[in-house]
């Protein structure tokens, strides 16, 4: 192994490292603001470890890692994410009692599997870095805090993720027997075309990785958990499921999909087209009438999961390969924002109500007379997520658009269309909720870090809606050193 | 030097800015800092500019470029500002004026809770005003229009409890928007013919291309002319102007006299070219100033208001510009908008100062004798009326002469009709001037206004004066015509019909040895009067012309059938909510199931065998 292959595994040792030394001092100095002080530096330390090796990528670590630019953005999204909720749960768990170190040792564990999925590159890593994330956050949901429901989450869904692994584990045995390999780039020189029955064998073992991968991100028909889950988890947890745990895996999915050259088979195609469509039409029809402000979030996920896939069905179709995983990308690092923002102020809100999670909508009722600013962040959000212009989520949906019509998918626009048409309706609801008379005039405590967090997403929110071409250039040049 | 224009928009908008921004909590002296101020500084600016303009020979159009607005498909304005003799002497009107008005404003609105708010607009107005007197751009020009019609609408509305203001302001919005409206189309049309909206290259490129007479220019010039109608208060589109006056007098005497209004004059003059193009069209801007002068001198006749005299007496005043535009007298034009500024001013100002003093009476028949009470207002309206009768020496006198003699060289029935308007325009003048300051005090007036009142109207009252020596800077602007011959019975009758007309008025309204009230008194006279009293109809005839079928097609259609599409839609929607929330059971079991038969479809799917 040479020193730049070292160099390139650096990241994760440096991740690994701290979070032995955080275990450490939870054991021997248990001190909560000493322990989250640790997480943030590591999570620092982990992104200035990429700087070194940014001129030598692509680097290939192992058969098990590659890194590239691709590799690179996402996994800086990652540690965005979790940095971000690391000072969400600092404030939400403060007041929760004792037991409370631990759970920032599993997020940072949670994030060295999101890490190692972004840059994984075979079947092996990829399973590796899909449970290490997947236990984690299992363990995180299932937290005991403000009287939630919170284990009933947590094994929903923990044994759904079993079901989902045992697709992709089934999948990928498959796969291995008939090419006899498990690399994705090995896998590229597949021979598509081979006999009928391999052909077969193989279209049944994609599908089923699909099928899997399809569940995390919570693609119909595989959805149902996502509003009990999101439900019944602590909200920074819900965050960072919503956000570092879908978008590492939507990233392992482009890059398994495109390296192996699966996505150029047309019938897998047709089952993508199939499962976007129904996500888009079932997100925003679930999210209608719903009373609960996670569960919507839970639904418009959903729904914006539906049409990122559209990108990753153009993603396939000839020619425009480059230009729809800028799109995806784009709209992924949108819907990071827009959705962690959400979480923020859904946390904001629980942690004054102190006793359970603030969810109803009936809770937001009033909130532009009590605290406008928070109520003006939340409408940006919920504008963002919507797609009106001036915030991320636009130029986002704008992208998903403009791929869609060159690429000429007619039917997978309508869909998106339809979608968005119905998609703010409910959202104009939570905002409609928020200009209503005040129930209670009881003072909203914003805490510090969650304030901050907040603050510093509503201005790249706004900032990139308005002025996006510093993250596309971004975006272009990491593309370039892809594959 | 010139390049200082870019200011002066900019002043006004940043004093808004703050104004709005801090939404009505700063110190009543720090808004009139600012909102004086700001103008104060802009004028400033004008003035040395206009110093250099005069006296250096750096008498070029001078182009001040803002750079490209957008880049879409080809489609690429350019914005800037443009200087030249017309836009100059527009930013001294608007500048010198509107900051005279804005000294007196900061008194007469200073008992008012929203101080604040009133400069705000002030200022906002004044910032769009400038946009629209420099824009070498019809677009950006469009910016500027839209955006005087915008403060019009705010400041007509701005004592917003009383619902009729509201109702006069939202008048005043919609009626002008539909001459915005041909504007627009006007603005479309020009695009689609030369390519461009910048205004110098675009008139060059219409004269190269077009004959005089051709059909295209003249439908572009007509729909120009629309929006000039609108925004000008002419044929038919005048309604609108005398219930504005519902704004403080101060807003009536900046937007709806001196400046806004003859926004239409501004831009007929600007783009000249296009209508010498287009003689039909040329002669439908004359004949709609004659008929509007006419209309409006007759209705003035018959009101009791004082600013709704002053009103119609302005829509009459931009019919004698709008005629001089139309008989190719375009400096006279531009001359008059000037004087007319000053003394329209002048007069407003001078009402503003009797109502002040009488608490809120507009009536002039429920005043009188101020002469003595009140001698700042008194002289003002003496001096404001004399030249806006046009009695010899005073400013209106000059420019009004002007357009008259020109009008007779082109055609004795315009100059018959601009005569007898001018004779109208003495009566009604002086029959306010005689009823609110002789006779016998009907109402006790308070004590007159202080001095930021009066100095302001002092000033005004000089130039109205001595207005009329000022030589506007626009030779080079317009074409030049050889000036109309001052001989004949004509040059002798002109300046002779007001004098007449001020006898008739002092017979009439003062010695009262001239008596009608006999013919007023029968149904014929009364009717007449009844019919001049209400602007000859035209309200009650829009009303049942447009807005009573309008009305009645609206309640026709309240269960509109197309709304049934959406209202379906949305039913629709919640139905398949509805179904497919039955998925949402929260069983494990269930979940796991769905999970294996949504597999089982993927493959199926990807299969090819559903």
């Amino acid at each position: 192994m040479s020193g730049l292959q070292l160099q390139a595994l650096l990241p994760i040792i440096t991740l690994s490292s701290l979070i032995l030394i955080q275990m450490m001092f939870i054991a021997f100095a248990r001190n909560l603001r000493l322990t989250v002080s640790i997480s943030v530096i590591a999570l620092l330390l982990t992104a200035l470890s990429f700087f070194p090796m940014v001129d030598h990528l692509p680097i290939s670590a192992t058969p098990l890692i590659q890194l590239d630019g691709f590799a690179l953005f996402y996994s800086g999204l990652v540690l965005l994410g979790a940095l971000m909720v690391t000072f969400l749960s600092y404030d939400y768990l403060r007041d929760q009692g004792e037991r409370q170190d631990e759970f920032f040792m599993l997020l940072l564990l949670s994030c060295l599997g999101a890490l190692i999925l972004v840059s994984s590159n075979h079947f092996a890593s990829f399973i590796l870095g899909l449970e290490l994330l997947g236990v984690s956050l299992y363990t995180m949901m299932s937290y005991p805090t403000r009287g939630l429901f919170t284990l009933e989450a947590a094994l929903k869904y923990l044994i759904l993720s079993g079901v989902s692994s045992a697709f992709i584990l089934f999948g990928a045995a498959l796969i291995y027997a008939i090419e006899g390999k498990l690399g994705f780039t090995e896998l590229a020189g597949m021979n598509h075309t081979s006999a009928a029955s391999g052909q077969f064998i193989l279209l049944m073992g994609s599908t089923m990785i699909f099928a899997g991968i399809m569940f995390k991100l919570s693609l119909a028909p595989f959805h149902l958990w996502t509003p009990d889950v999101y439900d019944g988890a602590p909200a920074p947890v819900t965050a960072f499921l919503a956000t570092v745990s879908k978008g590492a895996i939507f990233a392992l999915a482009l890059r398994l999909f495109t390296t192996t050259g699966l996505i150029d088979l047309d019938p897998l195609l047709r089952g993508l087209s199939f499962v976007a469509m129904v996500s888009i039409l079932a997100g925003n029809l679930l999210a209608l009438l719903q009373d609960n402000v996670k569960r919507i979030l839970a639904y418009s996920s959903i729904a914006h999961m539906g049409y990122l896939a559209v990108a990753f069905v153009v993603a396939g179709k000839a020619g425009g390969q480059i230009m729809a995983m800028e799109a995806a990308s784009y709209f992924l690092f949108a819907y990071f924002l827009t959705t962690l923002l959400a979480f923020s102020v859904v946390t904001i809100m629980s942690i004054a109500d102190h006793e359970v999670d603030t969810t109803n909508l009936g809770d937001y009722e009033g909130l532009f007379w009590r605290r406008p600013a928070l109520a003006a962040v939340f409408t940006a959000t919920l504008l963002s997520l919507a797609g009106i212009p001036l915030t991320a989520g636009f130029i986002g949906k704008f992208y998903i658009f403009s791929i869609g019509v060159a690429a000429e998918a007619w039917l997978l626009m309508a869909f998106v269309v339809i979608g968005s048409g119905i998609g703010i309706f409910y959202y104009l609801r939570i905002i409609f909720a928020m200009t209503k008379a005040p129930r209670t005039d009881v003072k909203i405590e914003i805490p510090t870090a969650s304030g901050w967090v907040a603050v510093v997403l509503t201005v790249s929110l706004v900032l990139f809606g308005v002025y996006p071409s510093p993250i596309i250039d971004l975006i272009g040049e990491l593309m370039i050193s892809f594959g | 030097m010139y390049d200082l224009i870019w200011l002066l928009p900019i002043l006004p908008l940043l004093s808004f800015c703050i104004l709005f921004a801090t939404g009505g909590n700063l110190a009543p002296r720090w808004v009139t800092m600012l909102g004086v101020g700001s103008i104060g500084i802009a004028a400033l600016i004008v003035g040395v500019i206009a110093w250099f303009w005069l006296t250096t020979g750096m008498r070029e159009p001078y182009l001040y470029s803002l750079g490209p607005w957008m880049n879409v498909a080809g489609f690429t304005p350019t914005f800037g500002f443009y200087l030249d003799g017309l836009s100059l002497t527009m930013l001294m009107v608007v500048t010198g004026v509107g900051f005279l008005i804005h000294v007196y404003s900061s008194l007469f609105m200073a008992d008012d809770l929203d101080f604040s708010r009133f400069f705000a607009y002030m200022n906002l107005f004044v910032s769009a005003m400038l946009v629209l007197v420099l824009a070498d751009n019809l677009l950006l020009l469009y910016l500027g229009w839209e955006g005087v019609g915008l403060c019009s609408y705010l400041l007509v509305g701005f004592w917003h409890a009383k619902p009729a203001n509201g109702a006069a302001a939202r008048k005043a919005f919609i009626i002008t928007r539909i001459g915005d409206t041909a504007m627009a189309l006007g603005l479309f049309l020009l695009f689609m013919h030369l390519g461009t909206l910048e205004i110098q290259p675009m008139l060059a490129t219409a004269s190269a291309t077009w004959q005089t007479g051709d059909s295209i220019p003249t439908i572009a010039a007509l729909l120009l002319l629309g929006g000039a109608v609108g925004k000008s208060a002419q044929l038919p589109l005048q309604t609108w102007l005398p219930d504005a006056m519902a704004g403080p007098t101060p807003v009536s005497a900046l937007i709806h006299a001196a400046t806004m209004v003859t926004a239409g004059v501004y831009l007929i003059a600007r783009t000249h070219e296009l209508y010498l193009l287009a003689p039909m069209a040329q002669a439908t801007v004359a004949i709609v100033g004659v008929a509007t002068l006419l209309i409006a001198a007759f209705t003035a006749l018959a009101q009791h208001d004082i600013k709704r005299i002053l009103a119609y007496s302005t829509i009459s005043q931009i019919g004698y510009m709008f005629l001089a535009l139309g008989v190719g007298a375009w400096s006279s034009a531009i001359f008059h908008l000037m004087t007319h500024a000053f003394f329209k001013a002048l007069l407003f100002l001078g009402a503003g100062a009797v109502i002040f003093s009488l608490h809120h009476e507009h009536d002039i028949f429920k005043m009188g004798g101020l002469r003595k009470k009140l001698p700042v207002a008194f002289w003002s309206f003496l001096i404001g009326s004399a030249a806006l009768t046009a009695l010899p020496f005073t400013s209106g006198f000059y420019s009004k002469d002007a357009i008259l003699l020109a009008a007779f060289e082109h055609n004795p029935w315009l100059y018959a009709g601009g005569l007898l308007g001018a004779l109208l325009t003495a009566i009604y003048s002086f029959r306010l001037v005689f009823l609110v300051f002789f006779g016998d005090v009907k109402t006790e007036p308070s004590a007159p206004a202080g001095p930021r009142m009066a100095v302001p109207l002092i000033i005004l009252c000089f130039f109205s004066v001595v207005g009329g020596w000022i030589h506007i800077p626009v030779d080079e602007v317009f074409p030049v015509v050889a000036g109309p011959s001052h001989e004949g019975p004509v040059a002798l009758i002109t300046p002779l019909i007001p004098i007449v007309g001020v006898l008739l008025a002092y017979f009439l309204f003062l010695r009262r040895s001239l008596d009608f009230s006999g013919f007023f008194g029968s149904g014929l006279g009364r009717n007449l009067k009844a019919f001049f009293f209400s602007h000859w109809g035209m309200d009650w005839l829009y009303d049942k012309v447009f807005v009573v079928p309008y009305t009645a097609v609206a309640r026709l259609n309240q269960s509109d059938a197309v709304d049934l599409v959406y209202e379906g839609v949305a039913n629709l929607t919640s139905i398949f909510h509805s179904l497919i929330a039955f998925t949402q059971t929260g069983q494990l079991r269930w979940y796991a199931a769905t999970m294996v038969a949504g597999l089982v479809l993927l493959i199926a799917i990807v299969m090819g065998i559903v």
